[in-house]
């Protein structure tokens, strides 16, 4: 069904911009696509690459300034590639036809926090954005049959969202506000460290309705929640950054579970002090039972498993923050600011360096077509 | 053969040389080039200044306990000479950030600064409060907050107390000889970890021995040293004190109570310029290998402008912050700095070297 709806769009799409898809076709030819991300390349500028199973680099999309979070449509061969907080832009690239389709621009007053998702069904581009003047969350939709009109605007119920994810299969959003309070006049500058509290939240898709909302104790209310991924079962994997002073070696990945408290998690003391208070991006496998957390300024990788509650094991992956799960269950990919890129099985213990034939600094996070 | 030369040879040779010459200044540094460096830097740079550290730290444990034993106006006197050499020698290595220095935040326990929320002040306070005869005890110090076990808390006992405090057996003073003999043993660890692990692990880069996949890969970790200071110096050791220069903030200033926040910051460029051009083979000579000479000597020159602009400004800074000649002095340094920082990172990319994306600036 997919297969035939994707074609169905391709061949509409060539009927339109015959020239451009004969160049897509020559750079794409026997190219089947493997992960896209935001980069910085040996250039000095910002892209969105595109790079294929055996290492082609299939798109090259140079972006007006750095972007965080790449998401790949459900259906159509689109990506979209969201600016980095404070930024204001959303490409929306067509990587078969190698074309920007669309650049979204934040509403007056509002800008993005790098994160934004397709709705499972291919009809909503979903994002966090900032309230600039009262400091607070939104979860905005944006209709792709209406030129990405904005058509709901939802609180966030918090303060500096991140990233956000729909829990696969349902129509419940889970939104991390990192608690963080920003504004565009001050730079990236954090301006409520002692007072920040982050949380939870999950909200239905279609009302918006908040249907829960989790805190962290009083005591670890700097942790940042900022990353997340949640699985088929509806469990939340969340990847924290600490705030505060250096030695207190607090937990710093989380799990929840619909309708409990956040459970948090520590790896052993040696490997929680060398994540170095800081995790960078969280995926679940395949499966949904494991899930990786990396810690860029720890150069690791951590593994978890979701059903058992504990930490597996690590790997070494020096500026390493960009995961996403392959289509094998126990299997990511992993993207690091050194340009290198593997793929990694928790199962087996085995790494695979995947052949690139260019070099790029990978931005913070990865997005799998499997 | 000979006898007929073309005319065209000459010309041919030429271009020849000019393709070799072109091919040099494009080509990134071989893994042999980086082994190279690396193995000058750690052998001629790193573990001398470890050991200074060690010498100077094992020193100081030994006078403190000497003074605890009998207290007199010389004991003091040479305990906090012991403690400028010890702050000397760790000013003189606080740019190297990777390796042993980094396990059990060793780093941060030898000094925890800048301390935005007084964090050394309060649980200081609370100790010599308490006067638990249990947190006498190196044992103690290894589970204790950070605040109360680096060089910062034992400034704070030696700067702010007269003799009498350290008479009778006090329990500040024992608790000085505790956290002196902590940071030595931090010291020796670290000195120890370096020569029988680390230099083995830069030297193998890229076996199953070594931590790094390539020489190039732990050359990354030589070049932030050289770097990355630039704008810790920048911001926190000059800026911040500054704060904007229009009310500056002379106790933001690293290592005010002794007096010695200058000669910090003199160490450290006297030690970042070593780092770049002091070793037998250093990254100076490898610009100049790849076809940079001009940049190299721009690099060398700016060291020396640092070094020149940084002999001009009077200590100690504490009191002389307060003098607009010395704001401009410092506001005219930190520009220094900032351009070293733009030209040296410059080079990277000429050297094929990636400092770090996410881990340095993250989201």
């Amino acid at each position: 069904m997919e297969i035939n709806r994707r074609r169905f769009c391709q061949l509409l799409a060539s009927a339109v911009l015959l020239p451009r898809l004969a160049r897509a076709e020559a750079a794409t030819a026997n190219a089947t696509p493997m992960f896209a991300a935001a980069a910085k390349g040996r250039d000095g500028h910002y892209h969105l690459y595109l790079i294929g199973q055996q290492g082609e680099l299939m798109l090259d999309h140079i972006l007006p300034a750095r972007a965080h979070h790449t998401e790949v449509h459900p259906q159509l061969p689109l990506l979209a590639c969201i600016a980095r907080r404070p930024g204001t832009f959303i490409d929306i690239v067509d990587y078969q036809q190698q074309r920007l389709v669309k650049r979204i621009m934040a509403g007056r007053g509002r800008h993005f926090f790098g994160h934004g998702i397709f709705s499972d069904d291919g009809r909503w581009l979903i994002t966090t954005e900032n309230e600039i003047n009262s400091g607070q969350g939104r979860v905005v939709i944006r209709a792709m049959a209406q030129d990405y009109a904005v058509i709901a605007d939802y609180p966030s119920y918090g303060i500096g969202p991140h990233e956000l994810v729909q829990q696969p299969g349902s129509a419940v959003l889970t939104v991390a506000n990192g608690g963080i309070l920003t504004h565009p006049d001050h730079g990236r500058e954090k301006l409520n460290l002692d007072s920040m509290q982050p949380s939870l939240v999950r909200l239905d898709l279609h009302s918006g309705n908040h249907l829960e909302q989790q805190q962290l104790p009083a005591a670890q209310h700097q942790l940042s929640i900022r990353h997340i991924d949640t699985n088929h079962q509806g469990t939340t994997v969340i990847a924290l950054q600490y705030q505060g002073a250096p030695g207190h070696n607090l937990p710093l990945v989380g799990i929840h579970r619909p309708g409990e408290a956040i459970q948090l998690l520590r790896a052993p003391a040696p490997v929680n002090l060398a994540m170095k208070d800081y995790c960078g991006s969280a995926r679940c496998d395949h499966s949904g039972r494991f899930a990786a957390v990396s810690a860029p300024r720890g150069d690791l990788i951590t593994f978890w498993d979701l059903q058992e509650n504990q930490f597996i094991s690590s790997i070494k992956s020096r500026d390493g923050c960009g995961l996403a799960a392959t289509d094998s269950p126990a299997e990511f990919i992993i993207s690091a600011g050194t340009g290198r890129c593997v793929r990694y099985n928790l199962e087996h213990g085995t790494t695979e360096r995947l052949p690139l034939g260019f070099k790029a600094a990978w931005d913070n996070h990865l997005t799998a077509l499997l | 053969m000979k006898s007929a030369p073309t005319p065209l040879w000459p010309l041919l040779l030429g271009i020849s040389l000019l393709f070799t010459a072109v091919g040099i200044a494009h080509a990134a540094p071989s893994q042999q080039q980086w082994k190279t460096l690396n193995q000058s830097l750690v052998e001629e740079h790193i573990l001398p200044r470890y050991q200074a550290l060690q010498d100077s730290s094992t020193q100081l444990s030994a006078s403190t306990a000497a003074l605890c034993q009998q207290p007199d106006q010389d004991g003091l006197a040479q305990v906090q000479e012991d403690f400028q050499q010890t702050m000397d020698a760790w000013q003189a290595i606080q740019h190297i950030q990777f390796g042993p220095i980094e396990t059990l935040m060793r780093n941060f326990s030898m000094q925890f600064w800048p301390d935005r929320k007084n964090l050394i002040g309060k649980q200081l306070s609370l100790l010599l409060q308490q006067q638990d005869p249990q947190t006498l005890s190196i044992d103690y110090l290894y589970k204790a907050s950070i605040g109360v076990k680096g060089l910062p808390a034992l400034e704070r006992l030696l700067f702010s107390s007269t003799l009498a405090d350290f008479e009778d057996h006090s329990y500040r003073c024992q608790l000085t000889q505790t956290i002196a003999a902590y940071i030595a043993e931090n010291s020796r660890a670290t000195l120890t970890e370096w020569r029988d692990d680390y230099r083995h692990s830069i030297a193998t880069a890229g076996s199953e021995e070594s931590y790094y996949e390539s020489h190039q890969e732990a050359a990354v970790d030589m070049m932030k040293s050289l770097i990355e200071p630039l704008e810790v110096i920048r911001d926190q050791k000059i800026l911040r004190p500054l704060n904007g220069a229009e009310q500056v903030r002379p106790h933001r200033l690293e290592s005010w109570r002794s007096q010695r926040s200058l000669r910090n910051i003199q160490l450290n460029i006297a030690s970042l310029s070593e780092l770049y051009s002091g070793t037998s083979h250093s990254v100076d000579t490898l610009l100049r290998e790849q076809g940079r000479a001009a940049q190299a000597d721009n690099i060398s020159t700016r060291f020396t402008t640092l070094e020149q602009q940084l002999r001009a400004v009077q200590a100690p800074l504490v009191t002389s912050l307060n003098q607009p000649d010395t704001v401009n002095q410092l506001l005219q340094l930190g520009d220094t700095l900032q351009q070293l920082d733009r030209e040296l990172s410059a080079e990277m990319i000429t050297l094929d070297i990636q400092l770090g994306f996410n881990s340095r600036d993250g989201d």
